[in-house]
């Protein structure tokens, strides 16, 4: 069985009376190697609109490169990316692209004392869209305060951004990867630093998210639970794929046994 | 009474004109560029670039030409190379801004050296002397700060978002690797063209301290760019000031008062300011929860009654005694209080 097949069939379970859909993200051939490491190889993905993608595997095994690849934040040795059809290795296309997808890197801590608020934040997640020397307008702020109504932080939205705990400050930054309606979002590690029950608070926002709009959502997540639960695709990762598929099959739970605890 | 009118009697001399121009000038301009060089962390490298100016300015003082070429062209160099590997991640920063500012210091020994003499240009480069600045030099400040302040606010909003998170800055298309040197050339010019009125010792604390005490008063960054302008001219205007009639060196001056400023910021901030006397940080909590609990509309985790204060968390000592943790209603606990 190869990647194309098993998306495909995904995807006609999920509306089979439209046409066949082109795929929203065509991921051939990718290799992407750290100075002489090679981090990830023979890379073949198609993802197609409004699939829910949940990507696992160990620490080290290429989740975060795999992302970055995606939305050209590294380039790769060999392979092509297309994201709705475009070509990203060509630098022109990149930035229009970049418009259209949010991303979210593992957390990083943010000083207390910054001078940032919420909204400010939030506001950063426009910025493409704004030129230079102009700054936000009335209608850019209302699409703040509906991203932070999204994530049920409306009224945190004049608070420093330091002062907020972690789990809010991480949906701070969900609300800034859909502030500006990107058909893609790409999380990457949402909940690692955070405890179980902000977690799984985190995860149920996700989850609302996905069935309310018509994003298309690629989550790396360690949270096999939540992606047996959630995901309409599940990707195991080691450096390359290891196995993708219906994450509600039993050899899901097979291959996580097989990769995490060998 | 009659100092006052000592120092404005002085403006009909045209040195205490461009004086007076200049110290406003450098204090906008440095105070404005500052706020980005604190939040984006690059204090040491700032200060490595004043010193490789300073070897710049001395080159210029042996060759026997106009210092100002010099100046740019060493700072420019040094600033461009320590953002090149930094860029590159090819080591620590601190290492390389370290061997950097050593190296151009040792530049600077070695140019006085050659020249044989320890002339009082040298002297007026290291130190600064405000009342010396010609016509040249301020024309020259005034091209530059306004250059320079049309870049920073054209690229305001991007260097906020690099400040804050480049990487995410990145992948949002800001072109962060080319705004990174451009932020560095403007920081560089800035300290080039301040030099002669500041010297090169103190020119980078006209650049941080400001914006560190406008750091201790706000959360908004227009704010805080403002109010290090205004601390910035405030403490270059007034240092002009007290030199003139007190006959004090002028960069040591306006740099004493701007850490004042500092140093009043500082205690002052209501950032810092502790809580009121009967109440104390939770000490249970404290530790591990570094800001207002996920859910604290109701019934929160946390076991003991506190209240919560902008950041912290705080509960009254007379809940001190009992460390048994119980369940509570923060409704509840506001009308007790
Ligand atoms: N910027 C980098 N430079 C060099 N090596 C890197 C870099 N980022 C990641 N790596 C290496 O690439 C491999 C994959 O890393 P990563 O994609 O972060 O894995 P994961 O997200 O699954 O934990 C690891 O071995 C890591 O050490
Ligand atoms: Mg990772």
């Amino acid at each position: 069985m190869t990647s194309k097949e098993i998306s495909k069939m995904n995807n006609s379970s999920v509306d089979s009376s439209n046409k066949p859909q082109k795929p929203i993200i065509c991921i051939h051939d990718v290799v992407v190697a750290y100075q002489s490491n090679v981090a990830i190889f023979d890379i073949n993905l198609d993802i197609y609109r409004n699939e829910f993608v949940g990507i696992c595997g160990p620490n080290g095994s290429g989740k975060s490169t795999l992302l970055k690849s995606i939305i050209g934040a590294v380039d790769p040795l060999k392979g092509t990316v297309k994201i709705l059809g475009e070509d990203i290795l060509k630098k022109g296309n990149l930035h229009g692209l970049r418009k259209k997808f949010g991303y979210l890197p593992q957390m990083s801590e943010i000083d207390r004392n910054f001078p940032a608020l919420v909204k400010d934040v939030v506001g950063m997640g426009l910025y493409s869209t704004v030129g230079l020397f102009r700054t936000l307008n009335k209608n850019d702020s209302e699409r703040i305060d509906r991203a932070l109504e999204i994530v049920e932080l409306d009224q945190f939205k004049d608070r420093p951004i330091g002062h907020l705990s972690g789990g809010q400050q991480q949906k701070v930054m969900i609300a800034r990867g859909i502030v500006n309606d990107p058909e893609i979002l790409f999380l990457d590690e949402p909940t690692s630093a955070l405890d179980f029950k902000v977690a799984r608070n985190i995860m149920s926002l996700i989850r609302k998210i996905h069935e309310e709009t018509e994003l298309t959502i690629i989550l790396v997540s360690h949270d096999i639970d939540f992606i047996r639960n959630n995901c309409s695709r599940a990707v195991c990762m080691n450096r390359r794929i290891v196995w993708e598929g219906n994450p509600k099959d039993k050899e899901f739970d097979e291959v996580i046994n097989r990769v995490f605890l060998k | 009474m009659s100092i006052l009118l000592e120092f404005f009697q002085a403006f009909q001399y045209p040195f205490m004109q461009r004086a007076f121009v200049s110290a406003f000038v450098i204090g906008v301009v440095c105070s404005i560029i500052g706020v980005f060089v604190l939040l984006r962390g690059l204090i040491f490298l700032g200060q490595a670039i004043a010193h490789s100016a300073f070897a710049g300015a001395a080159l210029a003082i042996l060759l026997g030409i106009d210092p100002i070429l010099t100046i740019i062209g060493f700072s420019v160099v040094s600033a461009v190379g320590i953002g090149y590997v930094n860029q590159k991640k090819l080591m620590n920063s601190e290492v390389i801004i370290g061997i950097v500012f050593a190296f151009f210091m040792a530049l600077a020994i070695l140019f006085i050296g050659l020249h044989g003499e320890y002339s009082s240009d040298i002297n007026s480069i290291l130190f600064g002397n405000i009342l010396l600045v010609d016509l040249a030099d301020m024309l020259l400040l005034i091209v530059f700060s306004f250059v320079i302040l049309l870049i920073v606010f054209a690229i305001k909003k991007e260097l906020y978002f690099m400040t804050f998170n480049s990487q995410q800055a990145q992948v949002s298309g800001v072109p962060v690797k080319f705004l990174s040197y451009l932020f560095l050339i403007a920081v560089s010019l800035t300290i080039s063209v301040s030099l002669k009125a500041i010297g090169a010792i103190l020119v980078f604390a006209m650049i941080v301290t400001p914006a560190a005490a406008a750091y201790q008063w706000t959360f908004k960054i227009n704010t805080m760019i403002i109010l290090s302008a205004i601390f910035g001219v405030f403490s270059a205007v007034f240092g002009l000031f007290f030199s003139y009639i007190l006959d004090l060196p002028s960069g040591s001056t306006i740099v004493i008062l701007i850490t004042l400023i500092f140093v009043i910021s500082f205690l002052a901030s209501p950032k810092r300011r502790s809580a009121k006397k009967d109440l104390l940080e939770c000490p249970f909590c404290k530790d591990y929860l570094p800001g207002p609990c996920d859910e604290c509309d109701g019934d929160c985790d946390l076991g003991i009654p506190h209240t919560h204060e902008d950041d912290r968390i705080i509960i009254s000592t007379k809940h001190l005694p009992d460390k048994e943790p119980t369940t509570h209603n923060h409704m509840e606990e506001e009308t007790k209080q």
